[in-house]
């Protein structure tokens, strides 16, 4: 039994010792490449701490000289404060329609049974089909006619309903067991009733990744606000960011100290829900399947 | 759909009910008013626009007074080909150009980063967390920040250079490097998103049949190419139809990165878009742009589409 068994253990430890030393291999290539991925992180941070026109050796532009006043300097040339504040508003009013229409678009294309949702159901696919690039410009006249320009409008309105979303909702409603749903209707629950008390508890995973997935394009966009807005009392903080580097496009340090207080906040947002930012696109990708 | 939630729904619903109590809430024509919010927002700043589009595509736009517009037919799609600077044609190259870097590149170096790293555990999950930050970020910041690495006087790429006394490169300030900077900018900004979606195929392929090609003595580079790779068609083909969906339209670090140059060397079809509707003002030319842009990207939902079909067909 023992010398059957023996040359079977050998294998099994030489493969397995050769395995530990595979994961090893892995595990620094990893943490190398992670590493690296990082390197302009810590780059924006050192020159916006650097004085200009310093960096003669690699020393020099690796690392930081403590010149807070480069902070000072790009915190006073455009109006920060109100430019986060727009963002924020943008953002989070983005959101929240966002997460209304999709929720009850989701739920009747999930739940309820009507003629012609097979129809309205390709017209929001078809949706996808269209770049922002190719909307800019009936887009602008649009605004224009309305008088949207220049508005907070123009930048919610227009990213307050989600192919995404809708299309995320409806497939959390369809893997619901229906008997749910008949239950709440012999209890005499209206459609409303039955979306916020039986629904809307339910799909509230799908509610999360949609509303981080939208609050962060939100907040990344930039060609958007860019065309339709040129009153810094209503543009978010990507466009202060772009007209800064426009007018102080020499000055690097201050420029990258703005860099680093704009990306910061929207970085740490992401930092700290990041679990849910990866699985939110891990299970996008595992949907492909089916 | 509805005919398996109907029978479902037949299976479960016990023999009491009365199904006309049933039927009512759920059957009924107020989906229409379910769906309209987010109907109408398609409809006003999406569908519409976009058929307004092919429709300013057949005039030459005044800007300044849309009444004076005057209606030329397709002579803007013809002056696609025999305009100057810089051409339709040039710039659809650089499109193709750019696009296409990313799409191997990317799905490429995604892929292997995504192979290294499906393994869980603390350290593999920090490094999955330290690639997807740049694609968390604001392409306007980190577009920035790239511009200031590849700085030939004092940017850390030459510097880097210098130190192993290798050519230097003027990066973003010559025509020939301008681009491959854009993208080595864009891999860094988009590649850790496509990683998670290939950890995302990775985690639902079945482990057995890896196991099985291993006991069989299949080394790990024939595990991946005859088990691991085939499983993962429907990620790719996913992963490469969104690639160049985004990469058609990128803008922001056109943009930022060179304002299209130098001498055009940047300027994709995004780009030129931009420039002819807002900077030039030929409004009627950029919508004949936006036009041959949107049918590229069309096809390609199409294509992705009909995959994603036949992938749930065969499933």
């Amino acid at each position: 039994m023992t010398t059957l068994l023996q040359p079977e253990v050998r294998h099994r430890n030489s493969f397995r010792r050769r395995a530990s030393a595979r994961t090893a291999l892995s595990r620094t290539l990893a943490v190398v490449i992670g590493l690296l991925f990082l390197v302009p992180f810590y780059y924006v941070v050192v020159t916006s701490l650097n004085s200009a026109g310093r960096s003669s050796s690699v020393s020099d532009i690796l690392l930081p000289h403590w010149q807070w006043g480069n902070y000072a300097r790009a915190w006073a040339a455009a109006p920060w404060p109100r430019l986060f504040l727009n963002t924020l508003l943008i953002a989070g009013a983005t959101v929240l329609l966002a997460l209304a229409t999709s929720l009850l678009a989701g739920f009747a294309f999930g739940v309820m049974r009507f003629r012609g949702r097979g129809l309205l159901f390709g017209l929001v696919l078809a949706v996808l089909m269209v770049p922002s690039t190719v909307l800019i410009i009936p887009d602008y006249m649009i605004a224009n006619d309305i008088h949207w320009l220049d508005t907070y409008w123009i930048q919610i309105v227009p990213w307050g309903a989600s192919v995404f979303g809708i299309f995320l909702v409806r497939q959390f409603f369809l893997g619901l067991p229906q008997e749910l749903f008949d239950a709440a209707e012999l209890d005499g629950a209206g459609r409303l009733r039955m979306l916020w008390s039986v629904g809307m508890p339910m799909v509230r995973p799908a509610l999360l990744i949609i509303a981080l997935n939208v609050f962060m394009a939100s907040w990344n966009s930039f060609l958007w606000p860019f065309i339709m807005t040129q009153n810094p009392d209503v543009q978010p903080v990507e466009v202060g960011l772009a007209a800064f580097a426009g007018v102080d496009g020499t000055d690097y340090p201050a420029l990258s100290a703005a860099v680093v207080f704009t990306t910061v906040p929207v970085l740490g947002f992401f930092l700290v829900l990041q679990r849910h930012f990866i699985t939110g696109a891990m299970s996008a990708a595992g949907g492909v399947r089916g | 759909m509805a005919q398996d939630i109907e029978l479902r729904r037949a299976g479960q619903v016990p023999v009491q009910v009365r199904p006309g109590r049933v039927k009512r809430a759920r059957e009924s024509p107020m989906g229409w008013l379910y769906t309209a919010p987010a109907l109408l927002i398609f409809s006003v700043f999406i569908i519409g626009p976009t058929a307004y589009t092919f429709y300013v595509s057949t005039f030459h736009w005044n800007v300044l007074n849309t009444a004076m517009s005057r209606y030329v037919g397709l002579d803007n799609y013809s002056a696609l080909f025999d305009s100057t600077t810089p051409s339709f044609l040039s710039s659809a190259w650089r499109s193709l150009y750019f696009s296409g870097a990313m799409v191997i590149g990317g799905t490429a170096v995604s892929l292997a980063l995504a192979l290294l790293l499906q393994r869980g555990g603390r350290v593999l999950g920090a490094a999955r967390v330290a690639l997807f930050a740049p694609h968390a970020t604001p392409i306007v910041a980190t577009s920035l920040a790239w511009v200031w690495i590849f700085n030939p006087q004092f940017g850390l790429a030459d510097m880097l250079l210098k130190a192993f006394h290798l050519p230097v490169s003027q990066w973003l300030f010559s025509p020939t490097w301008a681009m491959p900077s854009v993208i080595v900018y864009s891999l860094w900004h988009e590649v850790g998103f496509t990683v998670v979606l290939f950890l995302g195929g990775l985690a639902v392929i079945s482990p057995e049949l890896g196991e099985a090609a291993q006991m069989d003595g299949a080394n790990a580079w024939q595990q991946f190419w005859h088990v691991t790779w085939p499983q993962l068609r429907p990620v790719t083909l996913f992963v490469v139809v969104i690639t160049s969906i985004s990469s058609l339209q990128a803008f922001t670090q056109f943009y930022e990165m060179g304002k299209g140059g130098p001498v055009y060397a940047t300027t994709t079809l995004s780009y030129l878009v931009y420039q002819e509707a807002f900077v030039l003002f030929d409004t009627g030319y950029g919508a004949a742009l936006a036009v041959v842009l949107f049918i590229v990207t069309a096809a390609f939902t199409l294509l992705q589409r009909r995959t994603g079909e036949r992938i749930a067909d065969a499933g």
